[in-house]
């Protein structure tokens, strides 16, 4: 696992630089099967006109991925090893380096356009890079890859995918690491005059599959990627069944690797939804974002199931650590009116649950890559693991017409450490690598909640009739904490002991945590809300991590 | 703890019958015919601002709602000059909201409008939403609605303002909403609607008369 490349110098700023951690999602989970024998290659190259802030610039964009040559009704078209290739013109990375920007990672969403029978919709292809040296002269190509979403159609026709806009998000450092100041730039980028015509990347036919037709007549040919004709509309397709077509449906699903580790950017992508499926069928699992199953066992009429992920920053490292996204499932308690003796009115809602994975209480695992003493690339494995009752209360003030609401989720969470490489040899940290007590946060009410847990706190409101904004538990939002984590113990066999390495590395206070929630299903309602469940009530709703 | 519960809903329920008592004077003699323009018809309604249902002080906001129906002239006292037959609170990416999460509502339709009284200085119609019924869902906290609102349509403007009155509402059916939404509880809803004759930007018109 490599981490930035800092450029020689001292070995405290050098430790330093290194430590902004080029962290590793866990693995995607791709089905290996799932790209067809008949692919279909795409490799664009196309004129762009990308927006600085200087201005605009020319930049070419390059777009590769592999698709299948053809599907058939209902089937998933999924794009593998899906790369994005922005060059920016040495006008535009003037920009970078006024900034002193060293290196440069970026965070790429291309815009795609499906177009089926005269339906049409868009989906994201998101990317991450890894970080790029910052050339003194001269132009900066950056490669991008990522998680695209997975396609089904319930209509034959041609399914074409044409390229559109591309938004890049910039993420400078400066030699010592730190960030630039800003520390962001956004560019924007659309297709240039000169690309007129050749956004088309691809054209999949789509056949009524094998039960109806054996199709002689399917097109065994289809048109390699590039050449494209321009109207994705163009009714080239026989004579369809009647009824309108629905309009494709997204699944994300992780499409490539190249080789390279995946970053916390990357995995943020693996979250971010494109919500195709909100033109089109938002209770099947097709039309949702990749996530780790999340069956209620025994659902009951007050059962919610909802995704989590975020960061958990490691302050020591000067980096931030990717939670995955989680499953946690509740049941929800009953809102209670409450009145108190300030005269004041209440509404509590006490909430228990827990994090699920593969029927333990427990994050799914998850990697953090960094340089530890500044020089050692090392890659742990970690999870979260549940060591008490996930306790959610709501206090929401409610002040005619205003509401404003406070949830606080508490839980006691060990840190375990299952894996760790240091400089690419496997470190055997043996079967109870753990944190002493759990992760321990401030706690506001200790003699109320005594003991050693993480406080997440959401604050959500409303005010005077307008929207709901902030963290609600049914709809999810933002919480943010800080915790402590404490010393390992466990670690090592064989002799070899490695608490010390990783308390030093890992272990120690004020590290910021941020959480994204989902949209809650409502497993056990009669009829769930569109939008809110999978046909099989997990949650639909997948967010995407923040910092 | 019961007398405070009371007090909140007296307060609510007092701005709302001011809000009430100030759109104006009832006229001296009832209006028995009700002359819809053009009638029949079809219409379609949008809300204009947010639409907020509110029970025992939580809020829940709309910021879209559609409504459709038709429309025609009745005579009586009240009378029925429209019938709603499709009413959608939120749309695809603008959620009903509220800080016990998203809120799904659901209409059992036909909802009617009702016109009671009319006064032709104004061209404005007092009467009600009836035959309000609609399930709503927040996360696992599900209730039923049904009754009545009151409101008031404006000639010139097209504005349906529905304002309902504490008591003409009741939730009838509650499960796991504790006592945040208990059976008995009168929600209140405010919410202003635009109204067109269905394909056309017309506004429609309502005459109450008494020949």
């Amino acid at each position: 696992m490599r981490g930035p490349r800092p450029t020689p110098r001292s070995t405290r700023v050098r430790a330093r630089g290194a430590t902004i951690a080029a962290f590793v999602a866990l693995a995607p989970l791709l089905p290996a099967a799932a790209v067809a024998v008949g692919t279909l290659k795409v490799d664009a190259a196309l004129p762009y006109v990308c927006t600085l802030p200087s201005g605009q610039q020319p930049a070419t964009v390059r777009i590769r991925a592999t698709v299948p040559d053809r599907a058939t009704v209902g089937e998933t078209i999924e794009a593998a090893d899906a790369g994005t290739t922005l060059e920016l013109p040495a006008a535009a990375v003037a920009e970078l380096t006024a900034l002193k920007a060293a290196t440069v990672r970026a965070e790429t969403l291309l815009t795609v356009g499906v177009g089926q029978n005269g339906e049409s919709t868009d989906v994201a292809w998101r990317g991450t890079t890894q970080p790029s040296a910052v050339p003194a002269d001269g132009p900066l190509t950056l490669t991008s890859t990522g998680d695209v979403p997975a396609l089904t159609t319930g209509t034959a026709g041609d399914l074409t995918l044409t390229a559109g806009s591309l938004a890049v998000d910039l993420a400078p450092s400066t030699a010592d690491g730190a960030p630039t100041s800003p520390a962001s730039l956004s560019v924007s980028c659309v297709p240039g005059p000169d690309a007129a015509g050749r956004t088309g990347l691809a054209v999949i036919p789509v056949t009524p599959g094998a039960v109806t037709t054996p199709s002689p007549s399917t097109p065994t040919a289809p048109p390699s990627g590039p050449s494209f004709p321009p109207p994705p509309s163009s009714p080239s397709s026989p004579a369809l069944p009647s009824g309108a077509p629905s309009a494709p449906t997204g699944r994300e699903t992780a499409s490539t690797t190249t080789g390279a580790p995946r970053d916390p950017a990357s995995a943020s992508g693996a979250a971010k939804g494109p919500r195709v499926a909100a033109d089109g069928t938002p209770g099947t699992t097709a039309g949702r974002p990749k996530a780790p199953p999340c069956i209620t066992e025994q659902p009951t009429s007050t059962s919610l199931s909802a995704y989590i992920t975020g960061y958990s920053n490691v302050r020591k490292l000067d980096g931030a650590s990717l939670i995955p996204v989680s499953c946690v499932q509740l049941e929800q308690g009953e809102p209670v009116i409450d009145f108190r003796p300030d005269g004041t009115l209440h509404l509590l809602q006490k909430s228990e649950g827990s994090l699920r994975y593969q029927g333990r209480k427990q994050s799914p695992p998850f990697s953090s890559t960094f340089l530890t003493f500044g020089f050692a690339p090392t890659t742990a494995t970690l999870v979260l693991e549940q060591a008490g009752p996930l306790i959610v209360e709501s206090d929401v003030l409610l002040v005619f017409p205003d509401n404003i609401a406070e949830t606080y989720i508490r839980v006691p969470l060990v840190l375990r450490v299952l894996d760790v490489e240091v400089n690419g040899t496997r470190l055997d940290v043996g079967p109870d690598c753990r944190t002493v007590t759990p992760l321990a946060s401030p706690e506001p009410q200790p003699a109320k909640y005594p003991g050693d847990h993480l406080v997440l706190l959401g604050k959500g409101q409303l005010l005077n009739g307008t929207d709901a904004t902030g963290y609600v538990l049914t709809s999810g939002g933002p919480l943010t904490g800080e915790v402590t984590v404490p010393a390992f113990k466990g670690c090592g066999a064989g002799g070899e002991n490695l608490d010390r390495l990783l308390t030093a590395s890992i272990s120690g206070p004020g590290n910021h945590i941020r959480q994204i929630q989902g949209q809650t299903c409502a497993v056990g309602v009669e009829v769930p809300t569109e939008g809110q469940c999978t046909a099989d009530r997990q949650p639909y709703v997948v967010p995407k991590p923040e910092r | 703890m019961k007398k405070q519960i009371r007090n909140f809903a007296v307060v609510a329920g007092a701005a709302t019958a001011a809000f009430a008592l100030a759109a104006g004077p009832a006229s001296a003699v009832p209006s028995t015919v009700w002359t819809v323009n053009p009638t029949p018809a079809s219409f379609t309604a949008a809300n204009s601002g947010n639409v907020v249902l509110s029970v025992n002080g939580i809020a829940m906001t709309c910021t879209k709602s559609n409504a459709s129906g038709t429309m025609a002239s009745a005579t009586g006292n009240p009378a029925t000059v429209a019938s709603i037959s499709a009413i959608a609170f939120g749309a695809t990416g603008a959620p009903c909201t509220s800080v016990l999460g998203n809120v799904t509502t659901v209409a059992t339709t036909p909802w009617t409008v009702v016109a009671q009284d009319y006064t032709a200085a104004t061209g404005v119609t007092k009467g009600y939403v009836g035959n309000v019924d609609a399930k709503v869902t927040v996360g696992a906290c599900v209730f039923r609605v049904t009754g009545k609102a009151s409101g008031t349509y404006t000639n010139s403007t097209g504005k349906l303002a529905v304002n309902s009155v504490s008591g003409e509402l009741t939730v009838v059916s509650s499960t796991n909403c504790g006592s945040a939404v208990p059976v008995g509880a009168k929600p209140l809803f405010k919410g202003d609607y635009l109204v067109k004759v269905a394909g056309t930007s017309t506004i429609p018109t309502i005459v109450g008369s008494n020949p």
